[in-house]
């Protein structure tokens, strides 16, 4: 009889674990859906008056400056926009899985502020304003000293979600000062160009960078996804996770690792855009729950969505004025972010 | 009777104040007379259009910035800076002279305490920086700030007359606001008789951040003659989208740097890969601007500051070479440095011109 009730138990967990991943997967296919429908508007608007026929025709025939427009400066942006959402909507759901914290993002490992320190030192040191190449290098090599700071001081204290935590605020602060010492130092242009790359664009955006970028996010992709259930694990607790056979300090060290590599590949080439990493994840976890399996592609898509939307509008809405990705991306999350938090009526982290 | 007084408390009250009453008086009468043998004020203009007395002649000054220090030594007023701005080392050849003189911190917040430890009569700092946060820590030491900008084509004439009453070199104020009326004179002249000015994109130091009115580059792009793509825009810098600009169709394309000084540069290696890249943008290659060679650098050094008017001239020439075949901008540069900064003339400060006709 109590092997029996057990059984239907199972059964009835398995039925409900079907159909929620059926949900999630019909929800994954939704989402996709609709970015791309924000990727054929983006394609279609902006600044000239190239007509929507002409925008989507340039894709397939040459029909003179429609294409130029489209192939050289369109395109790009959008896959740049689409590469830097999934690059920090991923990466910021696997610091929250690994960390345990809702609060964890690219930006409270101090990755962002290491970032915006390494551009600085570019703009001011080495030509930054004009050699774009200096700024993407002097930000991608900060992004990975502070990563391996972190990393470093978990080896040696124990790779502890605090430890990781308080050494990345640490940091932050660390770097946000010093950037804030060097523009003490700047003259009237680069602390111009320095404010600038603070706002965040995606202007620069082009195929050499989209290939530098995407090398970046896209191949730790698959291994996000294969620790998907470790990560489960370890939302847990260390301990649960470490009785159930998962390598916690390995597993934390590891994604945290190419979590960091995925945020440098997202903002060395176009600025700091830190708010969809916090925001991209939680609104996932409201949608499609707290399984990394549906979390992890969701928090990309999600991403894809936000920043792809934010640049659309932000280079159209106030033609010719671009408005910078970081401020919009922040104008349009926020709301919808604070929308679905009010609505959720249950807890949902 | 001393019972008496003693007992009269008003007395007492009356004992103890009256010496100070009387002391007050004489004070007062003193201070008003020694106002009388020395204090003499001029009202003067700022950069915010308010009016504000000024005691002159003014005797020591501290410096916030580089536009100002070069205006001062135009006037040839170095011996009365005492203080500097600490980013003069990025200008260190070109500002020699002032190296040794005390550094004050950054232009944009400047140590009061140093500022007040060298006691100068007056500060002068930009319209916005540092915040008027210095106005209130440097009133109770009597040290004015004055709000004066020197980067602004359409007031600096004035300001440079209005610097000049106040350090009591009057005559240099007006000769070189003149020189300067002077030879954007020339440019207007000749511009009366153009019709359809050309369209220009002015890019400023970072790419694709146009300057709008409200900035310098605007005044200088309007100077000489072109007209501004972002001539209807309402913020100063804005960034524009490649797409817009290429849908504009600029026939003159200008872009400032503001890496290293022109002043020590020797070549044009520097200016012409700058203008290489920007034409070799996606897409730009259908700009008319880029088919026609028409992309030009200009150095930090003759981009707004008081040398914006050479910047203009060689924009000008840039813009309309045939009509100001005959003006050299070398020559307007050196003619500047040489009577005016009192210092030979060196430096490359613009690109290669491909397009032909100037220099």
């Amino acid at each position: 009889m109590n092997t029996d009730c057990l059984t239907i138990k199972n059964q009835d967990m398995k039925n409900q674990y079907k159909a929620l991943k059926y949900r999630s997967l019909v929800l994954l296919v939704v989402f996709f859906g609709l970015l791309s429908v924000i990727v054929v508007i983006a394609l279609c608007v902006g600044a000239s008056s190239i007509s929507v026929t002409d925008s989507i025709l340039a894709l397939i025939e040459d029909n003179g400056m429609a294409r130029s427009i489209v192939w050289n400066l369109r395109l790009p942006r959008i896959i740049m926009a689409l590469l830097i959402g999934i690059g920090l909507g991923t990466s910021g759901a696997v610091f929250q899985a690994v960390l345990r914290n809702p609060l964890a993002s690219p930006f409270t490992l101090g990755i962002g502020s290491s970032a915006g320190f390494g551009a600085v030192i570019a703009i001011m040191f080495f030509n930054g304003l004009v050699n774009e190449y200096a700024v993407v290098t002097g930000a991608f090599i900060f992004t990975l000293l502070s990563s391996f700071i972190i990393l470093g001081v978990s080896r040696y204290k124990g790779a502890t979600a605090e430890t990781m935590i308080l050494t990345g605020i640490a940091l932050m602060f660390l770097f946000s000062s010093l950037s804030s010492f060097l523009q003490y130092l700047g003259t009237k242009e680069e602390v111009h160009g320095i404010v600038f790359w603070f706002f965040g664009s995606l202007s620069k955006a082009g195929y050499r960078e989209i290939v530098m970028s995407g090398i970046m996010i896209l191949i730790p992709m698959p291994f996000m996804f294969r620790f998907a259930f470790d990560f489960n694990l370890m939302t847990a607790g260390d301990e649960s996770a470490r009785a159930l056979g998962v390598n916690v300090p390995g597993v934390r060290m590891f994604s945290i690792a190419l979590a960091s590599l995925m945020t440098s590949g997202a903002i060395c080439f176009t600025g700091v855009i830190g708010f969809i990493g916090l925001v991209a994840p939680h609104i996932a976890r409201m949608i499609f729950g707290s399984d990394n399996l549906f979390l992890i592609p969701a928090s990309a898509l999600i991403g894809g969505v936000l920043v792809l939307s934010a640049d659309t509008l932000g280079r159209t809405m106030w033609l010719p004025h671009v408005i910078p990705i970081g401020i919009v991306t922040s104008f349009i999350g926020v709301p919808f972010f604070l929308y679905l938090l009010i609505k959720k009526t249950k807890e949902y982290w | 009777m001393p019972r008496l007084l003693s007992n009269f408390k008003g007395f007492n009250t009356a004992g103890f104040f009256l010496p100070g009453l009387i002391i007050l008086i004489i004070i007062s009468a003193r201070g008003t007379a020694w106002a009388g043998e020395v204090a003499q004020s001029i009202v003067i203009e700022d950069a915010f259009g308010r009016e504000i007395s000024v005691n002159i002649p003014v005797q020591s000054i501290v410096v916030l910035n580089s536009d100002v220090l070069e205006v001062l030594r135009s006037l040839g007023a170095q011996d009365l800076v005492k203080g500097i701005y600490s980013e003069i080392t990025k200008d260190g050849a070109f500002f020699q002279e002032f190296l040794d003189r005390p550094r004050v911190g950054s232009w944009k917040n400047a140590n009061a305490e140093l500022i007040a430890d060298l006691n100068p009569c007056i500060v002068i700092a930009y319209e916005n920086n540092p915040g008027t946060e210095l106005e209130k820590q440097l009133s109770p030491f009597g040290i004015q700030v004055l709000r004066l900008n020197f980067y602004k084509l359409g007031t600096i004439a004035k300001e440079i007359i209005t610097l000049g009453k106040i350090i009591g070199r009057e005559q240099q104020g007006e000769t070189l606001g003149a020189w300067y009326g002077k030879k954007l004179d020339v440019i207007q002249k000749r511009l009366d008789s153009v019709k359809e000015k050309p369209l220009v994109y002015v890019e400023s130091y970072s790419a694709f951040h146009t300057a709008g009115p409200g900035s310098g580059g605007h005044d200088m792009c309007v100077y000489a003659g072109g007209r501004n793509l972002a001539d209807e825009f309402k913020v100063p810098y804005s960034e524009v989208t490649s797409e817009w600009v290429i849908s504009k169709q600029p026939d003159v394309i200008f872009k400032a740097t503001a890496w290293g000084n022109g002043f020590e540069r020797n070549d044009r290696i520097f200016f012409n890969n700058v203008r290489d890249e920007m034409a070799a943008r996606p897409s730009w290659n259908l700009i008319q601007a880029v088919k026609n060679n028409r992309v030009h650098v200009l150095d930090s050094g003759i981009w707004t500051g008081p040398r914006a008017v050479i910047g203009v001239v060689y924009m000008a020439k840039r813009i309309y070479p045939r009509l100001f075949n005959d003006l050299d901008p070398e020559q307007i540069h050196k003619e500047f440095l040489e009577s005016f900064q009192r210092i030979p003339y060196q430096g490359v400060y613009i690109s290669e011109n491909l397009s032909g006709g100037s220099k």
